[in-house]
């Protein structure tokens, strides 16, 4: 390589560098338009507004039960469609049987009813705060499950972080998070109901944390501030497992002490019920959750568990 | 006669051809096991083969450790080829002596000064020096090994560099919709695999790159300067090759002193005016001269006496000097000042223990590229003088990582002992202290968890507990229970941690 072609290669780097930059500044950076919360929630009178299926029995089962309960995987997903599955992942230590992680066949069964009603792709991902992602994926064995069912999973790539402004949060105004569960047509919320020293639960809407970049800041004022991340996350639906929960040393699990195995599954196109449910098998009332009580202050969605349309499914023995 | 047919067919530009090859492969080699030797990479015995191969650090670690390691016999490999083929390590297979090749100026072979021959006997006093240290226990002189200068210029430097000039370009196109989806497809393969998921940070790194930076720009001095003059590693090598069979003969009948040899020759072995005579010791087997003999006068072949001496080669003043230097050398570094093992923060890999790592760890940086998560750094001075470039974990740039006990199995010399997972989740490293004029929940009262959440352990070494006198619950630390892997440092919120670990037996009260 002599001095001119070196010359030339630079100017070529240089170019396409600048390139990148002009293409940006010709397309204003569209911020993603602000979601608002799924409307199939209400618009289903005659379908039960939260589902809760119970029964020793695998838990794939379980969730097949609740959908078709729900109305089927087909009232959410659509042929065509880029669905992404939302997991708690938050740590890599352990196997599912602590449930520190979501159930992995509990994942498996959502992505075949995704695939089975025709989306064009079914991606799994979360954010650990301990641990590498793609070791946290293997060793909860959410990443053998959810190839085998014919899902994708993605490490999460910090470029395609994305600024999301929260025009109804109270607190929270904008934060950071992964662009393309923004993008994506259908996003599923899969929780694992955990006990959480400060907001006692850690379900629905505390699993979108993983999504984003500033958690530390959460903690200030947890409750008004997950239920404002909450405002701004497109959830279609949201499928609790409760197979087994974690009453103590949550989040992050590792006794099997602590674990308590219930065979439960909740199901809700409204992640507040959904949470609202799950918060009374862990001993709480939807009160106690200061996420829940300011989503249902903000209009997010309903914690009423008493006059909500709901039906319990007996699976199995 | 199968020799001359061998001649005939390997002519001297193929010899130059094959050994380019052989240089590049064991490049590339040496390349790929460092990018293997991630956590989630290859096996461990796989990845630190090439410390293994390396006659001088094994010497001086069985030397100073006084623990025959299994794998280290993997070094007999190289004295093997040296005793045969003399310093053919250095002509073909060392990597660090191929990147010294490959910033060679054309036409800058040798040395732009007059050189003094004894400039080549610091390799051997280097040699001398770091031998007679390691049998005072004492290993630091191996930072000047060429093996882990490599790697860890690689780990420290030169990976997270292009790590970050790569994510600088990415981030600059990702805003071009249009690259989006190309530079994702280019993400997924690149990383984890090759480069981090996130950016891994390593402090001094600018000196780590300095230091080869200059070892390269020797080259502009003489050709393979570091090899002539500096090289511990080849310094060892050296000695063996005054015995090695195959050298380097000239057929006396067919040259006429025309030097052209020396002038090519890339180690100056060959001397202007000497009529090709070249020392065994110097000679790293290239085969450069081949090529530059216009009657064919170079030879290749057994001989069985012992090499000449050279007027550079250690003489007894000089062993005698260097035990004395060694001696002194390394009272100095124990000596009061220099020997601080009493660092509040020194906190060391999971096992491994601070008299026991001094004497066994070679410096190479294995630990710290496997770390997952950047917590394992180069110590500066923490670790005295005496530890410079051990590893030391700071909480602030990464924490062990609960479910990796990637560094015990990674060490090529067991300075970090290698633990299953289950025995090193239970290794204490340090004990965590929380700073209550500091803490957001102790000092403010306002609500924070982050330490207890973060807490890996089945039963939480960091408890909430509710006061009388704090509207907000407080977090308070197990000792019993605490292990200081240092994740609750990391993710503290304040700008410096409210929480942190400190050395076993450094508590602050």
């Amino acid at each position: 390589m002599n001095r001119r072609i070196f010359l030339r290669r630079m100017a070529i780097g240089l170019g396409s560098g600048a390139a990148g930059w002009l293409l940006n500044a010709c397309g204003s950076p569209a911020l993603p338009p602000s979601p608002t919360l799924a409307p199939t929630a209400t618009a289903r009178p005659e379908l039960p507004y939260l589902v809760v299926a119970r029964g020793a029995t695998e838990p794939e089962e379980l969730v097949k039960r609740a959908l078709a309960a729900l109305g089927g995987i087909e009232r959410f997903v659509k042929p065509g469609h880029d669905v992404i599955i939302k997991p708690n992942i938050s740590v890599g230590y352990y196997g599912y049987q602590y449930a520190a992680t979501t159930n992995p066949w509990v994942v498996a069964a959502l992505v075949r009813l995704c695939k089975g009603a025709g989306a064009r792709r079914v991606r799994v991902m979360d954010f650990p705060f301990g641990g590498l992602a793609e070791e946290a994926y293997t060793r909860t064995d959410i990443k053998g499950q959810t190839l085998a069912a014919g899902g994708e999973m993605e490490v999460m790539s910090s470029l395609k972080f994305t600024k999301l402004e929260l025009p109804k949060g109270r607190d929270l105004r904008s934060c950071t998070v992964y662009g393309d569960i923004l993008k994506a047509d259908v996003v599923i919320d899969v929780p694992i109901a955990k006990q959480h020293s400060l907001a006692q639960l850690s379900c629905g809407m505390k699993n979108l944390m993983g999504i984003m970049i500033e958690r530390q800041a959460m903690h200030f004022n947890i409750g008004q501030r997950t239920a404002d991340l909450a405002s701004g996350i497109p959830i279609a639906l949201t499928v609790v497992d409760a197979v087994r929960i974690l009453r103590d040393n949550g989040p992050t699990g590792g006794n099997l002490n602590d674990v308590q195995k219930i065979d439960t599954i909740i199901a809700s196109a409204d992640v507040v019920a959904a949470d609202s449910y799950a918060a009374t098998l862990l001993g709480l009332r939807p009160n106690d959750v200061a996420y829940i009580k300011a989503a249902v202050a903000m209009g997010l969605g309903r914690s009423d568990l008493a006059v909500m349309k709901i039906e319990e499914i007996k699976v199995g023995g | 006669m199968a020799a001359s047919k061998l001649s005939t067919v390997m002519t001297p530009k193929r010899w130059k051809m094959v050994r380019k090859g052989v240089q590049y492969v064991a490049l590339g080699a040496f390349f790929v096991l460092f990018i293997a030797s991630r956590r989630g990479g290859w096996a461990a015995e796989v990845v630190n083969a090439p410390m293994r191969l390396d006659p001088l650090g094994m010497l001086a670690n069985l030397l100073a450790s006084r623990t025959p390691l299994a794998g280290s016999a993997l070094a007999l490999v190289i004295v093997l080829l040296t005793l045969v083929f003399g310093r053919a390590w250095c002509g073909w297979l060392c990597p660090l002596g191929t990147v010294l090749d490959i910033f060679t100026p054309q036409r800058k072979l040798q040395p732009i000064f007059k050189e003094p021959a004894r400039l080549r006997s610091i390799k051997y006093a280097l040699l001398l020096i770091t031998v007679i240290a390691a049998l005072f226990t004492n290993l630091t002189l191996l930072i000047f090994d060429p093996l882990t200068i490599l790697f860890r210029t690689l780990t420290v430097a030169v990976w997270p560099a292009i790590d970050r000039i790569l994510s600088a370009v990415e981030t600059a196109l990702y805003n071009a919709p249009l690259l989006q989806d190309p530079i994702n497809a280019f993400d997924k393969v690149a990383r984890p695999a090759l480069l981090p998921d996130t950016p891994l940070y390593y402090r001094d790194a600018a000196l780590f790159a300095a230091f080869f930076i200059g070892l390269i720009a020797l080259n502009w001095l003489a050709a393979r300067f570091w090899c002539r003059y500096l090289c511990p590693l080849g310094g060892l090598l050296g000695l063996f090759s005054k015995v090695s069979l195959v050298r380097r003969e000239v057929v006396a009948s067919a040259c006429t002193g025309c030097d052209a040899c020396a002038r090519l020759c890339p180690t100056g072995t060959i001397q202007l005016g000497k009529n090709g005579a070249s020392d065994p010791s110097e000679c790293t087997m290239c085969l450069e001269c081949l090529r530059a003999c216009p009657r064919g006068g170079e030879t290749f072949k057994p001989v069985l006496k012992p090499a000449k001496l050279q007027p550079y080669d250690p003489s007894r003043r000089q062993v005698l000097a260097s035990i004395g230097a060694a001696a002194v050398g390394v009272g100095v570094l124990r000596s009061e000042t220099a020997a601080r093992r009493d660092d509040a923060h020194l906190i060391r890999p999971p096992g491994a223990r601070e008299n026991d790592l001094s004497a066994k760890c070679i410096r190479c940086g294995e630990c710290m590229r496997a770390c997952p998560t950047g917590a394992l750094q180069p110590a500066l001075f923490e670790a005295g003088l005496e530890g410079v470039w051990t590893p030391v974990l700071l909480p602030r740039i990464g924490y062990c990582d609960y479910s990796c006990n990637a560094c015990g199995q990674v060490c090529p010399v067991a300075a970090i002992p290698p633990q299953t997972l289950d025995d090193k989740r239970l290794t204490v490293i340090g004990k965590a202290y929380i700073n209550t004029n500091r803490c957001i929940a102790w000092a403010d009262h306002r609500d924070c968890i982050v330490c207890e959440e973060m807490c890996p352990l089945p039963e939480k070494a960091i408890t909430l507990v509710e006061s009388a006198d704090s509207p907000v619950k407080l977090p308070v630390v197990n000792r019993e229970r605490c292990i200081g892997c240092g994740i609750c440092e990391y993710k503290c919120p304040l700008n410096q941690a409210a929480i942190q670990v400190y050395a076993i037996g450094q508590s602050p009260s």
